[in-house]
């Protein structure tokens, strides 16, 4: 096991490419400079960070794992490669034959050295806080795609990631790139046992090319006592489509952080969520939108419950530079709050500085509506029945969005269990 | 012939407003029953309180097929067998009508229910319905169906119709009329109730009764229809009444 320091960095980053030596060097510096986020900064209004970096160690060797392609996996009914990072290392990895290049993070850059440069580190900043410098100071391994230009991957790739030792943190970065006029889609999971008190902070960069279109489908499911601070990244460019759909069911307190930049004339970006707290979990997310070509469209769509003690967080930005006109932007951000003691945020936010555009929100809080009850009522279903359908009929319509429908169906069943649960339990009605 | 619905003496209270004061009212199996009424005399009132709607505070008996329903929850009272088909029946987003039909399935020990949905869905055409959500984007007719779809498949002993005719264009109010007659059954009695009279041209009522203020006050044959149209609800409780409804649609879906 290793603290976070400077020697904790030069193992990490024994077998990097220069260009990531050069990066990881920057960012220790800033790791060392820059204190724990506080709540007074807006980026991280209203969440408390109870844990410091330093509670936490980097573990040389992966704990036990549950084994790749069981769980959630399984529900799709092919994959085009596969891989498992535990505890920030890459235990198995299966990088088939899609004619993309996939596979561990360190492998590759071994075999090409070069061909992640633009892809790893290069657009989440190191000194965003200070758990992105930690991430760019002591992440080690992770999974890296790579479409090249014109290959079109019909399966899915699917990424697993484990937390499986107690008291540790880990790094894992996943950087995925379509280029120019390819097609992938790629599912990530998240996940660890209820007693597995780990703190996990991966980062997720997607690179579209111009004609590209990437999907991706992340799922979080740590466990009870898992901590995550996620980062995500997308830059798009002309014509690509980004289509990425974000399921929250798990952890103590899992934070994302997303920006994606539409940077090429007529790019669009398609962002789905669907989270869900329950006991005292907090569930984090805040999105920036940003449009800078001519003629982007973008649809943000997130709905959330809460119910017991538990807090979600949304709050979403959507700005609009000066010369990107035409632009068609959308957020949507719904939440059912499900018991007295739970709570939801919900701040949406709109910065336009271009005149010939279309850009709105829509931000809703409340409990199960009451007609609608009695309507289902009406037809002979008892009142936790009816409420367990209304539950899944919000959660289905942003469900239904999400870029693979068999991952979207798991997370429905998830989704139901966990307020049966608490239903079974009487914490809801 | 037994009584699908027997009401007595239902009085029903709004906050501090009455607004039922004492309705009776028995609709015999195999019979099809009007319930017409000025604006504010009470109709869609009694529907919700014999349906179980919470905020109401009502006192009376209301019998379903020889059970009181009166102080039994909501699902409870359709169990019982209630139906009602609403006057704008809510939309209920993300939950297709074959989720709603799956779980009024799981909820009813009936053998005969997968047979109906699949009859009903063939015979009113609700195969392109099943996977919408229940009553999103649907026209004021489209909803109507949906409703008498569902009433089909729950096979209930009393049906009650809200306004089964408002916001319907005159092929509308037909088709429904059509689907009126056509449950007629020796195991159900149906209770209409409407506004207007127009919906009586297209189907044959074994009785009509009129009620004003929050009561029955005159109950009889379909040739009340005629008259109501003639003299309106002003003669039937000493002045305190409003002249009939003009014989106007409403805009298409309200």
């Amino acid at each position: 096991m290793k603290t976070l320091d400077s020697q904790a960095a030069a193992a990490a980053g024994a077998a990097d490419s220069p260009w990531r030596a050069d990066r990881r060097a920057t960012a220790v510096e800033y790791y060392e400079k820059l204190d724990m986020p506080s709540p007074s900064e807006e980026v991280w209004r209203y969440v408390d960070l109870d844990f410091a970096l330093d509670d936490y160690q980097i573990t040389d060797a992966s704990g036990d794992a549950h084994e790749l392609g069981v769980g959630i996996a399984a529900s799709l009914p092919q994959t085009a490669g596969s891989l498992l990072i535990v505890d920030g290392h890459v235990v198995d990895a299966e990088s088939g034959s899609s004619g993309a290049v996939f596979g561990s993070l360190r492998g590759i850059m071994g075999d090409q050295p070069d061909l992640l440069a633009p892809y790893v580190g290069a657009r989440i900043p190191a000194d965003l806080d200070k758990f992105a410098a930690a991430h760019a100071a002591f992440g080690s391994d992770g999974a890296a795609l790579v479409v090249p230009r014109g290959v079109v991957v019909e399966e899915p790739f699917f990424i697993d990631v484990q937390a499986a030792t107690s008291g540790t943190v880990a790094f894992p970065h996943i950087a995925l790139a379509a280029e120019e006029s390819s097609q992938a889609s790629v599912v990530v999971r998240y996940r660890s046992d209820d007693d597995i008190d780990a703190l996990v902070v991966p980062q997720l960069e997607l690179s579209v090319a111009a004609n590209a279109n990437l999907k991706v489908t992340v799922v979080q499911h740590w466990g009870r006592k898992t901590r995550s601070i996620g980062y995500a990244n997308a830059v798009v460019g002309r014509d690509g489509n980004v289509h990425l759909g974000e399921a929250g069911v798990g952890a103590l307190f899992s934070r994302l952080y997303l920006n994606v930049d539409l940077e090429g004339d007529g790019s669009s970006a398609n962002i789905v969520g669907a989270y869900f707290g329950d006991e005292s979990q907090t569930l984090d997310y805040r999105y920036f939108m940003h449009h800078a070509g001519l003629n982007t469209d973008s649809d943000m769509f997130l709905k959330g419950a809460v119910q017991d003690e538990s807090l979600s967080v949304f709050t979403g930005m959507i700005r609009i530079d000066e010369g990107a006109q035409k632009t068609n932007a959308y957020q949507t951000n719904r939440n059912l709050i499900l018991s007295d003691g739970a709570s939801a945020q919900s701040v949406p936010n709109l910065e336009i500085l271009a005149n010939d555009v279309r850009c709105g929100h829509g931000s809703t809080m409340g409990p199960l509506d009451d007609e609608q009850r009695y309507y289902l009522m009406s037809r002979g279903l008892d009142e936790l029945r009816s409420n367990r359908l209304l539950v899944h009929g919000f959660f289905n319509e942003a469900l239904t969005k999400f870029p693979e429908p068999a991952i979207a169906e798991v997370v429905a069943s998830w989704i139901d269990a966990k307020y049966r649960a608490a239903q079974e339990a009487g914490r809801v009605k | 012939m037994s009584v699908a619905l027997q009401v007595s003496n239902v009085r029903a209270k709004y906050g501090d407003l009455e607004i039922l004061t004492g309705v009776d009212i028995d609709v015999p199996f195999g019979e099809v029953h009007v319930l017409m009424g000025p604006n504010g005399s009470g109709k869609s009132t009694l529907c919700h309180v014999l349906m179980g709607k919470s905020e109401y505070e009502a006192t009376g008996s209301a019998l379903v097929g020889g059970t009181e329903v009166m102080g039994l929850p909501v699902d409870e009272r359709a169990r019982a067998g209630l139906f009602e088909a609403f006057q704008y029946p809510v939309e209920v987003p993300g939950v297709s009508l074959n989720d709603l039909i799956d779980e009024m399935g799981e909820v009813r020990n009936d053998a005969g229910f997968a047979d109906r949905v699949a009859d009903m869905a063939d015979s009113l055409d609700m195969d392109r319905f099943l996977e919408r959500s229940v009553n999103g984007d649907l026209s004021g007719g489209e909803k109507k169906r949906s409703e008498m779809f569902q009433l089909a498949v729950a096979s209930p002993k009393v049906a009650i119709l809200d306004e089964i005719d408002s916001g319907l264009d005159i092929d509308a109010v037909r088709e429904v009329a059509g689907l009126v007659e056509q449950l007629r059954s020796p195991d159900l009695g149906v209770l209409i109730i409407t506004h207007y009279s127009r919906i009586l041209r297209y189907m044959k009522p074994d009785k009509i009764h009129v009620m004003v203020g929050g009561k029955v006050v005159r109950t009889g044959g379909p040739e009340i229809a005629a008259e109501l149209e003639a003299s309106g609800y002003v003669d039937l409780q000493n002045g305190d009444a409003t002249v009939p409804a003009p014989e106007v649609a409403t805009p298409f879906d309200v």
